[in-house]
């Protein structure tokens, strides 16, 4: 087998390569867009946009899907920004509490399609309402402003004036979710799951408890991602998560996550994320119509789905 | 080689599901360092004997003894605690893990998050591939390997798990001849180091090849119980497997010769794999088509409705040559109807009234112009069928999930019958139904035949074929192995049909 089409086989390589076309392209479009204030913008916009991706990511591994990352992911948030507001808890504290709501609403999550074996699809459905509902009748709809001056200042910071400082705790998680997927029981029981639920089960394999540990994983990396937003943004908004859908699927797919679940990859949904990142970057330095972005990025998903397919379709050699 | 001392025992094993009895007092003794087969027709409770002994089914009454000792597998993990490991026929691996991986997965499931160390992994997985001959990398994905390879992975998996009996359903299905000769040696030097294997197969010529012992399952019941296979004859496992005289069967003579074709197939190929299909259903005429499960029956009756594409070959309704492009196509157009084997998901929409399901293949002739469609109008179409069926419903508007099978095997005929169809396929008639709906049914299938009908039957269920079908055609391996006139005498039919499956030729076509 030549070396080229080893390297097509792998998940990043493809879109490796379209990352790379695209920001050619924009690069040849316009002289501004690998300035460093253009690249700390697309980092981060990156940085939280990945979290997103993986708290989805995470779940269509075990073949489900997540309709409530955003909601987990406002309702963590709102929960940071009101836990310093309104109680005045330290940041460090605050974080914790919000990390400890995004379990608790994954626990649910994963212990609802458990218990009532309805699909993940309509039990994520009905939460994102129930978890929407929880944060608007907290904040009333209104923002908490109080967000102590240290987080702003984390929020905002870069490292060498470049790398937002956000960028560093989504590469922690990166590499953590790798190294589990790769190398950790759990992560291999996740694949297992998603592949062949039955196999996996007469492999001695705790689906349940696999299941539930999925989707408490899912609701903390939603949380961070929503903790991050509200640094940034130096708001504590209750809209935080309510245009995280597609986003969250569109990264994974683009990487060559198999929706059925059971493959995934951690590099390649982070280029997936660059690519999404790139291109709606370039809608805006050519002044596009900035709702157009929706219409790429659903499009994308399609041509991803469609890519991927393609792929899965090469023959087996052997069978029939 | 082989011991007097049996690893395993099942003694008057029982099973009663809801409404059946799979097993009536089974008895099977393993030995070590032998290979034992176990045979039956479908439906024979083979497989719910072997979901007994890995622990998937708890039996209704009898014992298990692994060593001489009762046992008692609440789950899969007991029965594998106690050596019994077991291939099904489906495959159950994880095709992107690796060879060593997916032998060692069971060991890594003791904890969650201490990393695994795959070199290890795949020095432990090499020991039990060393064996079994097979010279892969550990570090490789199952998915790149051959469908034989991805075989033996699964027994060294089982025989990982320190498997004194192993169970082996199936093994040589998708296998070549070259392929299934290795397994073999293999499963003899398996035999030879004193495991206890257990065979399940159907072609009776590789059973006859390796295994020493031999038990017969029949409707639920030991036809024979752990014989040696020495002196028995490829006729005398038929013979255990079909052998009851017994089942009246009223064959049915009836002189279709000089009626019309309906239903002319002609070298028909499928996109399926179906090849050289031949076959002739005439108006008046039942045909039945025999074979066993995965012999490509259904599909080849969803081929014929449109339903998969038919790649080459003639297909002739009614004397003309046609082209079947969709399922609408095949009711409105061509007249065929098709009673599904699978009432609950594809013959009726449970949640619906009777008269909605009795109705659907008629709504499109009786709408009106403006695509209006009364309940009256479909009520006049479908009632006069309902009524001669006797389905028995407190009214028509009750939902179909309410009725039971027997009535709703009704409904899903009248349909077709209000639907006027010439063509009607029915699969597995009596599938969940009692015996005197049965035979209630077959007395419908000959009145709508006699009454001009092309029906073409596909069953499992051999005295129904003889009870029913004029000529039987033989379906092995998605192609047509003859066609045999039916005489209506059980033991002959049986005989002939059997041949056409087992015999001589079959090993050549699975190879």
């Amino acid at each position: 087998m030549s070396r080229i089409s080893q390297l097509s086989r792998t998940d990043w390589f493809g879109p490796l390569l379209a990352t790379l076309l695209a920001i050619l392209v924009v690069r040849g479009f316009s002289e501004t867009f690998l300035s460093p204030y253009n690249i700390q913008i697309l980092l981060l916009a990156i940085a939280v946009n990945a979290l997103i991706a993986f708290s989805q990511m995470v779940i269509i591994a075990i073949g489900q899907m997540n309709l409530s990352v955003g909601a987990i992911g406002g309702l963590a948030a709102i929960t940071f920004a009101g836990a310093m507001e309104v109680w005045g808890l330290p940041a460090p504290l605050a974080v914790m509490l919000a990390l400890g709501v995004g379990a608790a609403c994954g626990a649910m999550n994963g212990a609802l399609i458990r218990i009532t074996g309805i699909s993940a699809f309509v039990i994520t459905l009905a939460t994102l309402s129930i978890f929407k509902g929880i944060n608007l009748g907290l904040t009333e709809a209104q923002p908490f402003y109080g967000i102590p001056e240290g987080v702003k200042a984390f929020g905002n910071a870069t490292i060498l004036g470049i790398v937002p400082l956000i960028f560093v705790p989504t590469l922690l998680v990166s590499i953590a979710l790798w190294y589990m997927l790769r190398r950790l029981p759990v992560g291999r029981f996740i694949l297992a799951v998603g592949s062949n639920e039955h196999a996996a089960e007469l492999s001695g394999i705790s689906v349940t408890a696999t299941v539930v540990i999925v989707h408490v994983l899912s609701g903390v990396i939603a949380a961070i991602a929503g903790i991050l937003l509200v640094a940034r943004l130096e708001i504590g908004q209750p809209s935080i998560g309510d245009d995280w859908l597609i986003l969250s699927f569109a990264a994974p797919v683009i990487g060559g996550a198999v929706l059925a679940g059971g493959h995934v990859s951690v590099s390649a949904t982070l280029l997936g994320v660059v690519i999404v990142a790139v291109i709606t970057q370039a809608l805006v330095l050519f002044s596009i119509d900035p709702f157009l972005v929706q219409v790429v990025l659903g499009a994308m998903i399609l041509a991803a789905v469609g890519l991927n397919r393609l792929r899965a379709h090469q023959p087996v050699s052997g069978a029939g | 080689m082989m011991t007097d001392h049996p690893l395993f025992e099942a003694q008057g094993i029982e099973k009663a599901f809801p409404g059946v009895r799979a097993l009536k007092g089974v008895d099977i003794t393993l030995a070590g360092g032998s290979i034992h087969a176990l045979l039956g027709e479908n439906g024979a409770g083979k497989s719910t004997l072997i979901k007994i002994i890995t622990g998937v089914h708890q039996p209704t009454a009898g014992t298990l003894r692994v060593d001489g000792e009762a046992v008692r597998f609440a789950g899969t993990r007991d029965a594998i605690a106690r050596g019994i490991g077991v291939v099904h026929q489906e495959r159950n691996l994880f095709p992107r893990f690796s060879v060593a991986e997916n032998i060692h997965l069971e060991q890594i499931g003791a904890s969650y998050f201490k990393p695994i160390d795959y070199a290890e992994l795949n020095r432990k997985a090499r020991q039990w591939l060393e064996p079994l001959e097979l010279d892969v990398d550990p570090a490789m994905p199952v998915s790149e390997l051959s469908v034989a390879k991805m075989q033996l992975v699964e027994i060294a998996k089982a025989l990982s798990l320190q498997s004194r009996v192993l169970l082996l359903d199936e093994p040589t299905a998708s296998l070549t001849a070259s392929e299934t000769d290795r397994l073999f040696a293999i499963l003899r030097r398996l035999r030879d180091a004193g495991t206890s294997l257990l065979f399940v197969s159907h072609k009776l010529e590789e059973v006859q090849e390796i295994c020493d012992r031999v038990t017969v399952l029949r409707d639920g019941e030991n036809a024979c119980d752990s014989r040696a296979m020495a002196g028995v004859t490829r006729g005398d496992l038929v013979e255990m497997m079909i052998g009851r005289a017994e089942s009246a069967a009223s064959g049915r003579r009836r002189a279709a010769d000089g009626a019309p074709e309906m239903l002319g197939l002609q070298k028909v190929a499928t996109e399926l794999g179906h090849r050289d299909i031949d076959l002739s259903v005439r108006a008046g005429e039942i045909v039945g088509l025999y074979g066993l499960v995965g012999a490509g029956r259904t599909e080849l009756a969803k081929a014929i409705l449109g339903k998969f594409a038919i790649t080459g070959g003639e297909t002739r309704v009614a004397g003309e040559a046609v082209r079947i492009g969709s399922v609408a196509e095949a009711i409105h157009r061509h007249g065929i109807g098709y009673v599904s084997e699978d009432r609950k998901s594809e013959g009726l929409i449970l949640q619906h009234s009777v008269l909605s399901n009795a109705g659907i293949p008629v709504w499109r002739r009786l709408a009106g112009a403006m695509g209006l469609l009364g309940d009256g109008k479909v009520r006049d179409a479908v009632l006069p069928y309902l009524e001669k069926l006797e389905v028995k419903t407190p009214s028509l508007a009750q939902s179909a999930g309410n009725l039971s099978g027997g009535n709703q095997q009704k409904i899903s005929v009248a349909k077709w019958l209000a639907a006027g169809v010439r063509i009607l396929i029915v699969d597995e008639p009596s599938v969940g139904i009692d015996i005197k709906t049965k035979a209630y049914l077959h007395d419908l299938l000959r009145d709508l035949a006699d009454g001009g009908t092309a029906v073409l039957i596909i069953t499992s269920d051999m005295p129904e074929m003889i009870a029913l079908a004029d000529r039987i055609a033989v379906m092995d391996g998605y192609t047509i192995t003859g066609v045999v006139g039916n005489t209506g005498s059980y033991p002959e039919m049986s005989r002939r049909i059997m041949d056409l499956i087992h015999g001589p030729d079959a090993a050549a076509r699975t190879a």
